[in-house]
């Protein structure tokens, strides 16, 4: 079953070749852009403009309709009024389409006459044998083939490079804004679906998709609501022993519901049932937008942590103590180094460095000091399950090849390391020169500990669901 | 036909979708849940009867089809501790209910062992139409009225997540013991649970559900009152 559904799926991702059904040249509409996108983004395969109005298209020739198109077409993309979908639709299954992405709105989303117009839809695409995503979406972006049915002008939103963080949004605005916000933040992204009113392929397709997809290592997700919970709650569960999933749930407000006979029923609101969703499949939920990229951040660039015990390495004080907080807020351990190791340490270091965790350095370290604890400390010693390095370059001896040390140990290092690079705008190029090296940065310790207690908590999950012992009312007496 | 299918076939029948406590309580004995020993009384005779039979004290509580808040209608009187008090209580009770609802159908009074207190949890079930059957665990009264610090998973559950059901409720110290408190028997609240997502997994007719309370000891518990709600 699941190779049936990633075959299927394949289409919307590589395609090899492309129909742009309502391609047209008038800056500005729809058809336009993403016959541009795919015309001038080194598309990797071949592209036919559909438009009954054109003869030719931005110098290709134009179809008049997809069944003219001189090749089997594995995708279309269609950009017409929502009226006339359903044509459009019966010729692409006449045409034996693989895939099609309506980006038309007007369906569901508008009410019950739209809502009946995307039950045509769809059952012309289930006779044809087509896998659709949308309608009333922005479609897919995909930086390897450089498929890209976003209709959002590159100048307006940039376009991230290839990585291995995984997008899929309900909404196509916020996908937009995530696409352009991880551009601007250096992100790179494997795949980005903007799936819309899931007439066929829904977010839990989707995931199944990416969890066995060899580009992503995590999935973040925005999602407004589920309609298969079950499915859901059995799917995702398997694709979370696979790879990380974060989601944001919007729309927290508790909902009424009549006629409540139990106790039960009067407490099981909608968001407490999707907080349970998420915990019962080991879904990582983010609270806004910026903990979801943060975190995507840390799983896309270090391994889970195996177990909650944390180094945190610093050369000021304060900063040491507020991560000291933050880790017993989220229930990480930070656990004191062993005395051995401490008088080692008291051998390289002033006598008012700390060789408690935290280890810090002080204000006056140099970069050596920081080669030192995290070999010692870290590399080298088995006390502890992730690091947290501190950087506050503000301090003078410390130079920008610190970055270097921390790139050389991470490289050497199986368990996870986190940076913090406080402060303004020196800090935050060091803190891009660490990032470039595969450690992920933050500007401030709580965020940094929050990033090492998702790959915990996700650590823990997987080793857990691995280990098995899954049986439902298993031993019951 | 086996007795829970008769105990809904009756209900059915009888156009109820509230099942009668005894009916609640039969269906969890049949699921090994532990309940209070009870015993359904139609006649003074039989209350003061059974009552010396379960031992006392013994509770009396209304039955009826249609009192769903029992303690409102004055249909609940605790701590009976001999015949003549039960004897009392018994026509105290159906004089109340007559007198509060003048409607109500009477089946009888349950006569009930009266369970020590202790700590007091609560299991419950309810069916959401996107995720199915969700099934709740808390601490009772005000954890669970005023705090709501409840933990929910979807049915059918594992052991684990039986247990992690109960730790990650912020009231879980007061389980393991709290100021000379002795700790309650989680291993049994596991098996509640347990027995819980089965019950409610093999019989979807059940669309509400809650025991509540459930006295815990540090050895074993007990459902105090037992409530189910069959679909429509």
């Amino acid at each position: 079953m699941v190779s049936v559904s990633r075959e299927s799926l394949k289409p919307f991702f590589e395609p090899r070749v492309v129909a742009i059904i309502g391609a047209s040249d008038k800056p500005g509409k729809v058809g336009n852009t993403i016959l541009i996108n795919f015309l001038w983004g080194n598309f990797k395969g071949e592209v036919y403009p559909v438009n009954p109005k054109y003869n030719l298209l931005l110098e290709k020739r134009c179809y008049a309709s997809v069944k003219d198109v001189p090749k089997p077409v594995d995708l279309a993309v269609i950009a017409v009024p929502a009226s006339l979908v359903s044509k459009v639709m019966e010729e692409c299954a006449e045409k034996h389409v693989k895939a099609a992405i309506i980006i038309s709105g007007g369906f569901k989303e508008t009410g019950p006459d739209g809502a009946r117009l995307e039950k045509e839809v769809a059952a012309i695409a289930r006779r044809g044998n087509i896998r659709v995503i949308g309608p009333n979406c922005i479609g897919v972006y995909n930086p390897e083939t450089n498929v890209d049915t976003m209709f959002l002008p590159e100048e307006k939103l940039r376009r991230p490079p290839r990585g291995s963080i995984a997008l899929l949004s309900q909404s196509g605005a916020f996908m937009g804004t995530m696409l352009d916000w991880a551009a601007y933040e250096g992100l790179g992204i494997s795949k980005a679906v903007s799936y819309g009113n899931e007439c066929d392929v829904d977010l839990i397709d989707l995931i199944e998709f990416l969890a066995d997809d060899p580009s992503t290592r995590v999935i973040a997700v925005y999602v407004e609501g589920i309609e298969h919970g079950q499915k859901f709650i059995r799917v995702v569960k398997k694709a979370t022993t696979k790879k990380p999933v974060i989601a944001i749930k919007s729309g927290r407000s508790t909902r009424g519901k009549a006629a409540v006979l139990s106790h039960t029923g009067s407490l099981a609101g909608e968001d407490v049932l999707y907080s349970m969703a998420f915990k019962q499949t080991g879904v990582l939920r983010a609270e806004d937008f910026e903990e979801m990229l943060d975190l995507a951040k840390a799983f896309a660039l270090q391994p889970p942590a195996t177990g909650d015990r944390v180094l945190i390495i610093t050369d000021g004080g304060g900063a040491g103590v507020m991560a000291v907080d933050a880790c017993e807020h989220y229930g990480l351990n930070v656990p004191e180094l062993d005395p051995k190791l401490q008088e080692e340490l008291k051998q390289y270091f002033p006598p008012y460095c700390s060789t408690h965790n935290p280890i810090d350095l002080t204000g006056d370290t140099d970069n050596q000091r920081y080669r030192i604890a995290l070999e010692k400390a870290f590399l080298n010693y088995g006390g502890v399950d992730s690091a947290l390095v501190i950087l506050l370059v503000q301090a003078p001896s410390l130079t920008v090849d610190v970055v270097d040390i921390v790139r050389d140990i991470n490289n050497k290092s199986t368990r996870p390391m986190v940076a913090c690079c406080m402060g303004g705008e020196y800090s935050a190029k060091v803190a891009k020169e660490v990032e470039r090296r595969g450690i992920p940065s933050y500007p401030t310790p709580e965020r940094a500990v929050r990033a090492i207690w998702a790959l915990t908590k996700y650590g823990q999950w997987k080793l857990r669901e691995i280990r098995g012992n899954n049986r439902f009312h298993e031993n019951l007496n | 036909m086996d007795l829970i299918s008769q105990i809904f076939d009756n209900a059915t029948r009888e156009g109820r979708t509230v099942l009668l406590e005894p009916e609640a309580k039969t269906i969890c004995m049949e699921y090994g849940i532990p309940v209070t020993k009870f015993k359904l009384a139609t006649s003074e005779e039989d209350a003061v009867k059974y009552a010396g039979e379960i031992g006392f004290p013994v509770v009396l509580k209304i039955v009826s089809p249609d009192v769903i808040h029992k303690f409102d209608v004055g249909g609940v009187i605790l701590n009976l501790k001999n015949r003549k008090q039960v004897r009392e209580a018994y026509s105290k009770i159906i004089n109340n209910v007559k007198h509060s609802k003048p409607d109500a159908r009477i089946v009888g009074v349950l006569v009930q062992e009266m369970a020590p207190s202790s700590t007091e949890v609560i299991v419950g079930m309810t069916k959401d139409p996107q995720f199915g059957p969700a099934l709740m665990f808390g601490l009772g009264g005000i954890f669970v009225e005023v705090l709501k610090d409840v933990s929910f998973r979807v049915a059918p559950i594992t052991e684990r997540d039986a247990r992690e059901m109960i730790t990650e409720i912020k009231g879980y110290p007061l389980l393991k013991g709290y100021r000379g408190m002795p700790p309650a028997d989680v291993d049994t609240i596991v098996q509640i649970l347990l027995k819980t997502s089965k019950l409610v997994t093999e019989h979807p007719e059940v669309d509400q559900l809650d025991l509540n309370p459930i006295m815990v000891y540090e050895k074993g518990a007990k459902v105090v009152d037992a409530r189910m709600i069959l679909s429509r």
